[in-house]
């Protein structure tokens, strides 16, 4: 495939995706209500808001959800309208089709939730109060980077979870159990011991650029190396990506 | 359109087979579609029509048999075979958020940057310029349907598959898609190939039929042969003034292959072409014999396709016949 119908066909995608107003506004809703709230709980009560606590919001807890809807509606948007039969007479690869959906999935999600930590941002920055500490450039690098890393890849898993179910409604159900249910829960079950290094969310939390209280803001939280949360990171994502394609090349359309 | 490109046969199908477990749906398919015609693709409900489609589109997998569409084997040339089919499997579907012209802009954007100059020659040919920027979910069946062949035709088809066209088309819509098709192939060369269970729909639009039933073609040429059942076969219906003697003459005539008496008058198969029947009028009035109707007896493909199938729905009957 040569890269001008590549990119006509990520664009494609993204028309899809862009245009299916009840997945933006809630993934909107998702990623900038508790961002909103923070700032204005913070704000009333004079407090400062801290970076940290916003960007935990974000990037660990409600931007994956964004990501997760975004995700899911990439994967199985052709097939839940009956349209993927009509991409495939069009002769194109099956692969191709299922592979254009994760630039366009993450274009969205990114817009999404990035926007929102703009806002987070911006917001701490104007109601920082005298004497705490806004956070630096660095850090705001940092912590974009984290949040596109955590929300993308979720991203991505849910493309391919999605690709693989074919069922909306069945896969952002089962992946908002595991992401909010289902993780926390395996994770404090101090039996399974390293295994529990296997959950994504702990993976992807390694690589926060601000320190995470244990049991304070999101759960337990499992210390790992950066070569193990990387390798945790890679098998999710081509487990899910392999899964999507296996699929999407395999069923009857 | 090059001689090359409208040369050979527009499908061709050998031993195509095709199982679900148990079951087969498709058993030992031979079907040869000719370029340049609209073909119908006749059967009862469950014969096998759509399941042939969707395993030539590569919608789901042969489990034997081998499969050319415009000269290129499938699946091995899949690609390049069907870079010019334009194709309606079951009901068209979009996305029902987007526009029609979005819908367009979608599968263009896969089929490659040369087809996005006939999005709007496509909706215009279909008539649906002036609603392409509304949404799909709220168009009608009939405009989805023109949606659908303005979809096909994106790819420029040398060849057009349309599995039950005129399902929920209205009386106009019928008559309209059935003017379309008929120009697509008269006009501008195409292959159409239809999928029916409605006899009076192939019998109308189509030049050439193949009749389907359990998974197996049981016949399959132009529709006037396959009406005649098999060999081209010319029937007269002849009202005399002296039936037993006229039979007599007809029996004798070269011209004649078989006549017999029946309920109309009598029933004559004549041995060579229908303009023979002028001649034999000619060697009745010669004989003495007063011909009061000479009337040529015109073969429903419904008469064949009863004949040949082996279960009846309701619905393979004809409105006109139900009553």
């Amino acid at each position: 495939m040569n890269p001008t119908i590549a990119v006509q066909m990520v664009g494609a995608d993204f028309l899809k995706l862009h245009k299916k107003r009840s997945i933006v506004v809630w993934a909107l809703v998702l990623a900038f209500l508790p961002i909103v709230i923070f700032l204005i709980i913070n704000g009333v009560e004079g407090d400062s808001p801290h970076f940290n606590d916003g960007l935990n919001a974000l990037a660990r807890l409600f931007g994956p959800l964004a990501a997760i809807l975004i995700g899911v509606e990439a994967g199985t948007t052709d097939s839940s309208n009956g349209v993927f039969r009509d991409l495939v007479v069009t002769g194109r690869s099956r692969l191709a089709l299922f592979a254009t959906r994760v630039p366009a999935a993450l274009a969205l999600c990114w817009l999404v939730t990035l926007s929102a930590y703009v806002l987070l941002v911006v917001g701490v920055s104007a109601l920082a109060v005298d004497g705490y500490p806004t956070p630096n450039a660095a850090l705001i690098l940092n912590a974009l980077a984290y949040t596109a890393l955590a929300t993308g890849v979720v991203c991505v898993v849910a493309v391919g979870f999605g690709s693989l179910t074919t069922s909306k409604p069945g896969a952002i159900i089962a992946l908002i159990a595991w992401q909010i249910v289902a993780s926390p829960v395996i994770v404090a079950i101090e039996t399974l011991g390293s295994a529990r290094d296997g959950v994504l969310t702990q993976a992807l939390t390694h690589f926060s650029p601000v320190g995470f209280e244990g049991g304070h803001h999101g759960g337990t939280i499992l210390t790992m190396s950066t070569g193990t949360a990387s390798v945790v990171v890679a098998v999710w994502l081509v487990v899910f990506l392999a899964l999507g394609a296996w699929r999407t090349r395999t069923m009857d359309a | 359109m090059t001689d090359a490109a409208t040369a050979g046969l527009a499908i061709e199908t050998h031993g195509l087979t095709k199982r679900f477990g148990e079951r087969t749906a498709l058993d030992g398919i031979d079907l040869q579609v000719p370029r340049g015609c609209a073909f119908g693709f006749l059967g009862p409900n469950g014969a096998g029509k759509t399941t042939i489609i969707r395993t030539l589109l590569g919608l789901t997998h042969a489990s034997a048999g081998t499969m050319q569409i415009l000269g290129h084997p499938v699946p091995a040339e899949r690609a390049q075979a069907l870079q010019r089919v334009g194709a309606i499997v079951e009901e068209p579907r979009f996305h029902m958020h987007l526009s029609g012209r979005e819908n367009l802009r979608i599968v263009s954007a896969v089929r490659g940057p040369e087809t996005a100059e006939r999005i709007e020659p496509a909706l215009a040919r279909v008539g649906l310029h002036e609603r392409a920027d509304e949404k799909v979910k709220s168009y009608s069946m009939g405009m989805r349907q023109r949606l659908g062949v303005a979809r096909c035709l994106l790819a420029d088809p040398l060849l057009l598959i349309l599995d039950e066209p005129t399902n929920g088309l209205d009386p106009g819509g019928i008559q309209e898609f059935r003017e379309m098709i008929r120009a697509m192939v008269e006009q501008e060369g195409r292959t159409v190939f239809v999928s029916s269970h409605l006899l009076d729909e192939v019998e109308k639009t189509c030049d050439a039929a193949a009749i389907v039933d359990r998974g197996k073609i049981v016949t399959q040429g132009a529709i006037a042969d396959l009406a005649a059942g098999g060999g081209a076969r010319h029937e007269l219906i002849l009202g005399v003034d002296d039936p037993e003697r006229a039979l007599g003459i007809l029996r004798a005539s070269e011209l004649v292959a078989e006549a017999r008496p029946d309920d109309e008058g009598l029933r004559v198969v004549l041995s060579g072409e229908p303009q023979s029947a002028a001649q034999l009028n000619a060697e009745l009035v010669r004989a003495g014999v007063g011909v009061t109707r000479l009337e040529p007896v015109r073969h429903s493909l419904e008469q064949r396709f009863l004949a040949v199938t082996s279960r009846l729905d309701a619905d393979l009957v004809p409105a006109e016949v139900r009553g």
